[in-house]
């Protein structure tokens, strides 16, 4: 294995990473402050597909345009499903069974949305002009579209730390997190944070869905190929933390890319295996801060 | 006045309630047919397809009377791909809706188990778009046939196309994708079976494994180039093959090795996905083209699909078509649709001419594993925009003979 082979593979695992990241992020914001595990998040990364779609192939919208309406669809759409659905089943003796079964029915419900409105054909996406061919530099070939997805990766990355971290929104949605009653005693609308969180959250996986549209086929049922990822990666990352989902996917994705090199014949089971150990060794999550946060 | 009326109406309701079962029984005898095709999920596509074209047929026959004075009904439940489910499904037909036959499945996993059903019920289940060869192989039982291609079928063609390939453009080396589970597996110990069986030398560099499913594959195309193959054989379907194809072609993969997807690597819905993104010169095949062969049978059937649907058949369309015809064609036979054992015996061996044959050959199953005997041609993908969306369809056409694909007897697929 040379050098420029290792680049190479690198480079692979990153890009998958960082498409995990984009899903996984969503994910984990909602489970971090709203203590809510979105099963149907996948759907929400399959609508911002169809909804780039849409606006490209039926709008002739530029792409970009059409990844923003992407995230600003799914966005609306998860708001209603919070305000609407999910914010009557907050803190009731069984909520944990609930939620897995009103975001599981949203899978159900947004499946067949999606075959009514555009069919079960799949659906395919150009890459956007620009971002078409591949540049090569010392043997390493990377198709430019890919590159471009790693940077925009990264650049949500930067971006929803510095929210989080250093402006008041940022505060507020962590304070949600850690107790809401004291919260709303000191005079934050907490029911709107949550639904605001959850739109942000959707958004990211519709943001997702749309830069992944040009590699992948659009098709009902394409959120539950992305979710079991995406679940990992979180647990692997720490549930509910924002940097340990971008560390958690990078280390997936690499770990992935490797064992396809290398491992091939069990290159399925690479990414069971590492949640597996993690569980054992760190179950709190391999990027989770030392003490236990108490929700 | 006003109880004249309400005497009137009383005196109607009655009628009716009484002339509604001899309304019923008065209706024509029928053919009922248990189908269970999935509509949800990635194999909606080819539940959809399957469903039109059944329907298609069934109107036609019954159009022009039927047969044997019988109509045929069609009945499909989502078998949700599920294996288990599907088995309660069929169940229930046999049991409370009295079906005739089984009908049906895109998944080998759901055929598997349904063919159990069938040989435990003596119901005869007719297999329209399941490719595991172990049905009519290993599996075999004798209520069971098969109206489409198996992947021994498809990867025995291959070979012969990888043969002929290698006296005019030399090649050493091969490697191998597909999807891991039984159906990828399956094919490529057959193209293996088969390029040993027709003496080619080859050298394996490379076999790659992922989820079915999987959205990401740029870990295994850059492994792929690594290994340099000559020929890379591909064992994925559907939306798996329009992933791949995607995020290969930036990589330049299709101008450093052959492609090669000989089973459902030319189904129309990976050209019609595509598009212009399709490259050139890839070489393909399915069960069903809806270019070849040109006849006017396949011309009128693929413009009759197109019109009742306003979209062009995947190849699962032919295989549900074929179904309905072999079903009708055995009924006519025998005379009626309860005698299980004449039925049998009527379909075995029975010709039955479909789209997909070309003019000097006609389809007709084998009595000894009830697989139906086909030609299969294989393709290289040409720009052609006669089947919007699709801006590529297979040309170059290399057709081999249905009776040099057959595994030999007493084929098994867990020898190998």
């Amino acid at each position: 294995m040379d050098v420029s082979f290792i680049a190479v593979q690198l480079l692979s695992g990153l890009t998958m990473a960082t498409l995990l990241f984009l899903v996984a992020s969503g994910l984990t914001l909602i489970f971090g402050v709203g203590n809510v595990f979105n099963f149907a998040h996948g759907s929400f990364y399959m609508l911002g597909a169809y909804l780039a779609y849409q606006t490209v192939s039926a709008w002739h919208g530029n792409f970009w345009v059409a990844a923003l309406v992407a995230a600003i669809g799914a966005g609306i759409l998860g708001m209603m499903a919070e305000f609407l659905f999910l914010r009557r089943i907050y803190g009731r003796a069984e909520e944990g069974g609930f939620q897995i079964l009103l975001t599981y029915s949203f899978i159900l419900v947004i499946d067949d949305l999606v075959k009514m409105i555009w069919g079960t054909e799949y659906k395919s996406l150009l890459r956007p002009a620009g971002f078409q061919g591949s540049i090569t530099a010392a043997g390493v070939t990377m198709p430019t579209y890919n590159l471009a997805i790693i940077g925009i990766g990264l650049l949500i990355a930067v971006l929803a730390w510095w929210i989080l971290a250093r402006t008041r929104p940022g505060r507020v949605a962590r304070a949600t997190a850690l107790d809401r009653e004291m919260l709303g005693a000191m005079g934050v609308n907490v029911p709107r944070t949550m639904t605001l969180v959850f739109g942000i959250a959707t958004a990211l996986g519709g943001f997702a869905g749309a830069l992944a549209a040009p590699l992948r086929s659009v098709t009902p049922g394409a959120g539950i190929e992305v979710i079991i990822d995406s679940l990992i990666v979180v647990v692997i990352g720490g549930m509910g933390h924002f940097w340990g989902a971008w560390l958690g996917a990078l280390l997936l994705g690499e770990v992935n890319s490797f064992a396809v090199a290398i491992v091939p014949e069990w290159a399925s089971v690479v990414s069971y295996v590492v949640m597996v150990l993690c569980l054992i060794f760190k179950p709190e999550g391999l990027f989770a801060p030392r003490q236990v946060r108490k929700a | 006045m006003l109880k004249l009326r309400s005497g009137v109406i009383v005196l109607l309701v009655l009628c009716t309630l009484v002339l509604a079962p001899l309304a019923v029984m008065a209706q024509e005898k029928v053919i009922k047919i248990g189908a269970m095709y999935p509509m949800t999920g990635r194999a909606g596509l080819y539940g959809l397809d399957s469903v039109d074209a059944a329907e298609m047929a069934i109107a036609e026959i019954n159009g022009k009377g039927g047969v044997a004075g019988y109509k045929l009904e069609l009945i499909n439940t989502d078998s949700k791909a599920k294996p288990d489910y599907s088995v309660m499904v069929a169940k229930r037909y046999i049991e409370q809706d009295k079906v005739h036959f089984l009908f049906g499945v895109v998944s080998s996993a759901v055929g598997l188990a349904v063919t159990e059903v069938s040989k435990q019920s003596k119901k005869i289940f007719i297999g329209t778009d399941h490719a595991s060869t172990q049905l009519t192989a290993d599996k075999f039982q004798p209520y069971y046939f098969r109206v489409s291609n198996n992947t021994f079928q498809s990867m025995a063609a291959g070979a012969l196309y990888l043969k002929e390939l290698a006296q005019t453009k030399p090649w050493s080396t091969i490697a191998y994708v597909g999807p891991d589970y039984a159906y990828g597996h399956d094919q490529w110990n057959e193209l293996k079976f088969n390029l040993d069986r027709f003496g080619v030398k080859y050298k394996i560099v490379g076999e790659y494994w992922p989820k079915l499913f999987a959205p990401d594959y740029t870990a295994f195309i850059t492994s792929i180039i690594k290994d340099k193959p000559d020929i890379l054989i591909s064992g994925l379907w559907g939306g798996d093959s329009v992933a791949f194809i995607k995020q290969a072609t930036p990589y330049g993969l299709f101008e450093k090795v052959l492609f090669c997807s000989p089973d459902a690597g030319g189904n129309y819905e990976v050209m019609s996905a595509t598009g212009a993104e399709l490259p050139l010169g890839l070489v393909l095949s399915a069960r069903h083209h809806n270019n070849w062969p040109e006849t006017a049978a396949n011309k009128e059937y693929v413009k009759k699909f197109f019109t009742r649907t306003g979209r062009y058949p995947t190849y699962a369309a032919e295989g549900a078509y074929a179904g309905i015809l072999a079903i009708a064609q055995a009924v006519e036979k025998v005379g009626n649709p309860t005698d299980t054992e004449a039925l049998v015996k009527a379909l075995e061996g029975m010709k039955i001419k479909l789209p997909e044959d070309p003019d000097d050959f006609t389809s007709y199953i084998d009595p000894a594993t009830h697989q139906i005997v086909q030609v299969q041609a294989i393709g290289v993908t040409v720009a052609n925009d006669q089947f919007p969306p699709a801006k590529r369809m297979l040309g170059n056409w290399k057709v081999y003979k249905a009776e040099d694909l057959l595994p030999p007897k007493d084929f098994s697929e867990k020898k190998k």
